[in-house]
């Protein structure tokens, strides 16, 4: 019983911290832009397909080790581009302006990315080089994946150093201002879009390394990754309160633990269901999320408006 | 008329229908992620309804409707205080709720011999009434259009009146239209039912026309597609979504042209569009001095 419950905790704990990178992610660029990157999962799963093509290519030529690696970079690599090119044709030309504009704009080149990707490799199930060839550990009854330990240790590590990025940098300094109020950043002489461009660089290496956590993993990597990552990081967002980090992390976490135990108690089906369920009733319910803040103001937030 | 017109044809007004439900909620002032969850319970309501209640095909339909409207009004009603990012991402998550929901929910009887109804993720199949009662493909797709037509006559009189000038008023700015004495939770409240009415209808002309249908059908796609429609048409007038449908499904879907591209070549149009028009091509100020072009000619004559 105890340690049915102990290896759902650390089931969820590690599904949790993959989802915490792609929730900071998304709340990274939403503060900077107050705009939903819809094509944020897609950027993510082209990534994900250059990994695999280079071990559909290259994959005898290296030694396992090797390419494991490799795969790594180029996954965060092509996030990065991929990034690159949504920020500079959907958000950049329309800052400021319509935001449901930059929102499905991004989303259209959702579409590109992904017919991109299948003319790569076929749209269906592609092989995805794992980590390491070892064994589930077993430890008094637990079976413990080295993926699952590496998710949790490499997630930890990011947050961390994205944490340092943020508290103790110029550049952090200058995207928590932003954040907090673009008509503050622009009295003190910030370049925003230089800022917002960084940001979201920085927002799609980390999704990136989220990304190449759960595809190692899983082994695979299908087309529907797109829309898996998408919908995770926003509950994840959602969950913690939008626009707080810390709140982002805790929020994935969360995602993730309740996923695990909602799978251990109703089924793998449920699963899913509990998740969109959970997040649509905080939203109604506590608009400012679990973690949230705490004098959370829905008129305030509707004048944000898209 | 070949069968290829009519299946077009058909195609483009039932997915105006979900189109048009986006766009009452967009000249609202919401953007909804979700209005494919009241197609997607239409199509399923009608289908039980007609399949396995042996219902006629009229009241099947306007089952279907009914129970998109209750849907579209009960997530209104619970998300009326929500705003922004924030309604958008409440109606994704009710929206991906209802299809997992589907995919769960098995409901079978035996009709004439053969299993019929939903099937969890493999799908609801044998929704016959339409073509049991007599209606030949032609006939259907003179049905969707006189329907899709009403639809459309029905959003432009309301623009026309105060309850119309209440909606635009309360997209462009919330706050004032409190003040100037609309009562905004009920307006969105309301318009979310029209809305969800309007795609649930769709939805039930959808499932008999395909005669089969399975909740992966009302992902998220379709939604963002919706919404997509209306910008770039132009949220000027709905014939707006109508537009956008025509150029997506009409223009890159039908033709063989750009075989294997055609997500990136629609993809990267409607990105360059909506950076030149963000509010598609006929938006509101296009509208209005095409209405005073109009105007001043007759008063001249």
């Amino acid at each position: 019983m105890v340690v049915d419950f102990l290896q759902t905790l650390i089931n969820g704990l590690s599904a949790g911290a993959a989802y915490a990178l792609l929730g900071v992610g998304f709340t990274l660029m939403f503060g900077v832009m107050r705009r939903l990157n819809l094509s944020y999962g897609a950027t993510l799963m082209f990534g994900g397909y250059l990994g695999a093509l280079l071990a559909a290519k290259a994959g005898h030529l290296l030694p396992s080790g090797a390419l494991a690696l490799l795969a790594a970079v180029v996954t965060v690599a092509g996030a990065i581009v991929a990034g690159l090119y949504v920020e500079r044709l959907c958000f950049a030309p329309l800052r400021g302006r319509s935001g449901v504009a930059a929102m499905v704009s991004s989303f259209a080149v959702w579409m590109q990315i992904e017919q991109l990707a299948g003319l790569l490799l076929p749209l269906h199930t592609n092989p995805y080089p794992a980590p390491f060839d070892l064994a589930p550990m077993n430890i008094a009854g637990l079976t413990l994946r080295p993926e699952h330990l590496l998710t949790i240790v490499v997630a930890a590590l990011a947050a961390l150093l994205l944490h340092r990025l943020l508290t103790r940098s110029r550049f952090g300094l200058a995207l928590r201002t932003l954040s907090d109020s673009e008509a503050a950043a622009q009295a003190v002489g910030i370049d925003a879009r230089r800022v917002t461009l960084v940001a979201f660089l920085l927002a799609s290496a980390l999704g990136g390394v989220g990304a190449w956590l759960v595809l190692a993993s899983n082994q695979q990597v299908t087309p529907m990754f797109g829309m898996w990552s998408t919908a995770k990081g926003l509950v994840a967002m959602m969950l913690g309160g939008l626009g707080s980090i810390p709140g982002a992390v805790v929020g994935g976490l969360l995602l993730g633990l309740v996923e695990a135990f909602g799978q251990a108690l109703f089924g793998p089906q449920v699963r899913e269901l509990i998740a969109y369920g959970m997040l649509f009733l905080v939203l109604v319910v506590r608009p400012g999320g679990l973690y949230g803040r705490a004098g959370f103001d829905l008129d305030l937030a509707a004048r944000e408006r898209l | 008329m070949s069968d290829f017109l009519i299946g077009l044809i058909s195609n483009i007004g039932m997915i105006s229908f979900v189109a048009l439900s986006a766009y009452l909620l967009l000249i609202s002032g919401s953007i909804s992620f979700g209005q494919q969850a009241y197609f997607g319970i239409g199509a399923y309501a009608a289908g039980v309804a007609t399949a396995l209640w042996d219902w006629p095909l009229a009241v099947g339909l306007g089952f279907g409707g009914l129970l998109g409207g209750l849907g579209g009004g009960l997530v209104g009603w619970l998300t009326r205080r929500l705003h922004g990012i924030y309604f958008a991402i409440a109606t994704l998550a009710f929206a991906e709720f209802i299809r997992v929901a589907l995919e769960l929910w098995r409901y079978q009887r035996m009709v004439d011999g053969e299993l019929v109804g939903p099937d969890g993720p493999n799908g609801f199949n044998g929704i016959r009434r339409a073509f049991e009662d007599g209606w030949d493909p032609q006939a259907f797709m003179i049905l969707i259009c006189t329907l899709l037509a009403a639809t459309l006559l029905a959003l432009m009189l309301l623009e026309r009146n105060r309850a119309g000038v209440a909606v635009r008023g309360t997209g462009a700015d919330p706050l004032l239209a409190r003040l100037l004495g609309v009562d905004v939770a009920r307006l969105r409240v309301c318009v979310a039912t029209a809305a969800g009415t309007i795609a649930g209808l769709g939805g039930g002309l959808y499932a008999h026309l395909n005669t089969y249908i399975e909740p992966r059908l009302f992902d998220v796609m379709l939604g963002v597609h919706a919404l997509a429609y209306g910008l770039i048409g132009g949220l000027g007038t709905a014939l707006g979504p109508l537009i956008g449908v025509l150029v997506d499904i009409g223009i890159l879907e039908s033709s063989r042209l750009f075989h294997g591209w055609r997500m990136v070549v629609f993809g990267g149009l409607v990105a360059l569009l909506l950076i030149w028009r963000p509010r598609g091509l006929l938006d509101e100020t296009t509208v209005h001095r095409l209405q005073a072009l109009v105007f001043s000619a007759r008063r001249r004559a």
